[in-house]
């Protein structure tokens, strides 16, 4: 899809984006077919569901009002991004007091927000982990460079893996956080993974904005 | 990276340890009220999850018999059974409507009746005294929070495959349901209760689950990072051009040969 857009490598490298910046400009939004007229999501979803309905009959009605394969609710456990060689386990994280998201106390976990739906069932789960923490890089360090396509997967308690494909990747600043769009009704099952980017404020020792893939559901398997 | 075989437990004042035990999703399920037996009526609602497993109903649907009591239910089973609304054919004595016996193999039981106080369950389903009435314009507002002891076992657990359904149409044209409509209530008499028009209980509207939300929302962003590391991939930045015109500000990065 790139040479047929018409690319123009401009050749930027990432040690000319801003210190610590996850190569994303702010609310800027990387996708498969950019400009083009599809949208993320058409571009990254295969031209089929293969996902076998969850019960017989589902999804093979005519007035469904879902898009795309739908799991029941069940917990996710673990959580692999080939691309990235990202495979760690999952915790569960709450709100904190001031009414933000908590996160995993170390580099390595990952942690899935309990306030959403579970990976795989209808909506939007939510899954957060560091860029880096405590001098270690973390489990998202290389979140940024996702790629549309690139595969997701998420394994649940009922011994099922919801395999996501990521529809697009963008970056925000926190203060302008897209709180509808990560965490509002969707009609698919659906994916956030979130972690920081862009320049790290040293005076409150915090980088401005968030990371934010948005993958869904493309197909489930059992391991 | 291989973070996988690390088991970073140092200290970390700035950010809480979080070691809770995965508890039920706390979500909020949409739901798109489409009109059953012509009626007319269209609307959302919506199913919460709160997190002390209290759930909380809204519903805002319109094209209602103005000023008449519409009697409002959850329907369905938390069994995993995935019901879904009737079409037309569901009219199996080719009387013209589907009235509420002919729709339940498709949408299901009674689960919750979605009364505006006292008794939720099922029992309360033709509880017309204690249901919303729609307004002169024929829109009903509903917002009620049902505590989780008085919801069915398994209610949170599968919120999506419940479905609402609306009662009452008017056939003839009264502004009232009566007798000369459609008769008697068959579904009611089945109850034990006589004398109830058929149009008082025959389904004016269905909705399925369209979609869903988290549960609550978080303020802002996520602290996810101390700066204590460069963040992996070291992206090559690719700027669209051509047809993508669009694409001012769009970007496209390769993946890096290397790893962090
Ligand atoms: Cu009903």
């Amino acid at each position: 899809m790139v040479t047929a857009a018409g690319l123009v490598t401009v050749g930027v490298r990432a040690g000319d984006a801003p210190p610590g910046a996850a190569g994303v400009p702010p609310s800027s939004s990387v996708t498969a077919s950019a400009g083009a007229t599809t949208s993320a999501g058409a571009t990254a979803a295969p031209p089929s569901r293969p996902v076998p309905p969850r019960r017989p009959g589902v999804g093979t009605r005519p007035r469904e009002l879902t898009t795309g394969p739908v799991l029941p609710t069940s917990a996710p456990v673990r959580l692999d991004i080939p691309t990235l060689r990202v495979s760690t386990g999952l915790i569960g994280l709450g709100l904190q007091p001031d009414g933000t998201m908590e996160v995993p106390g170390d580099a390595a976990t990952a942690g899935w927000y309990t306030a959403a739906p579970t990976p795989g069932s209808l909506g939007p789960a939510v899954v957060a982990a560091h860029v880096n923490l405590d001098g270690r890089p973390g489990v998202f360090t290389a979140l940024a460079t996702l790629r549309p396509g690139d595969t997701v997967e998420v394994a649940r308690a009922d011994g099922t893996v919801a395999v996501f494909a990521i529809t697009t990747v963008q970056r925000h600043p926190k203060d302008r956080f897209p709180t509808e769009a990560v965490y509002g009704a969707i009609d698919h099952a659906g994916l956030r993974l979130i972690t920081c980017g862009g320049d790290f404020d040293t005076a409150r020792r915090s980088y401005r904005d968030n990371v934010v893939a948005f993958a869904r559901l493309v197909r489930t398997e059992r391991r | 990276m291989r973070l996988r075989t690390m088991a970073a437990v140092a200290p970390m004042l700035a950010f809480p340890l979080v070691f809770a035990a995965p508890a039920a999703a706390q979500e909020s399920v949409q739901i798109q009220l489409d009109a059953l037996n012509k009626s007319g009526v269209s609307g959302t609602a919506t199913m919460t999850a709160q997190d002390n497993g209290d759930l909380t109903v809204t519903i805002n649907a319109r094209g209602l018999v103005p000023n008449a009591p519409h009697a409002q239910h959850i329907h369905g089973a938390a069994n995993g059974t995935d019901f879904m609304c009737p079409d037309q054919s569901a009219d199996k004595d080719g009387d013209g409507f589907v009235n509420t016996e002919e729709g339940l193999p498709d949408y299901g039981d009674i689960f919750v009746s979605l009364t505006t106080s006292g008794d939720t369950s099922k029992k309360s389903g033709l509880a017309v005294d204690r249901m919303p009435k729609a307004d002169a314009n024929g829109t009903v507002t509903y917002r009620r929070t049902i505590k989780a002891a008085e919801l069915p076992a398994g209610t949170v657990k599968f919120l999506k495959d419940l479905h609402i359904v609306q009662h009452g149409i008017d056939v003839n044209d009264n502004d009232k349901y009566d007798l000369e409509g459609l008769g008697e209530s068959t579904f009611a008499k089945s109850l034990g209760v006589s004398g109830i028009p058929e149009e008082a209980t025959n389904p004016a509207s269905c909705g399925m689950v369209s979609g869903a939300a988290a549960g609550s929302m978080p303020a802002g962003g996520v602290e996810t990072g101390d700066g204590s590391t460069e963040p992996g991939g070291q992206p090559v930045l690719v700027i669209l051009g051509g047809l993508a015109a669009a694409a001012a500000g769009v970007v496209l990065r390769r993946r890096p040969r290397t790893d962090s």
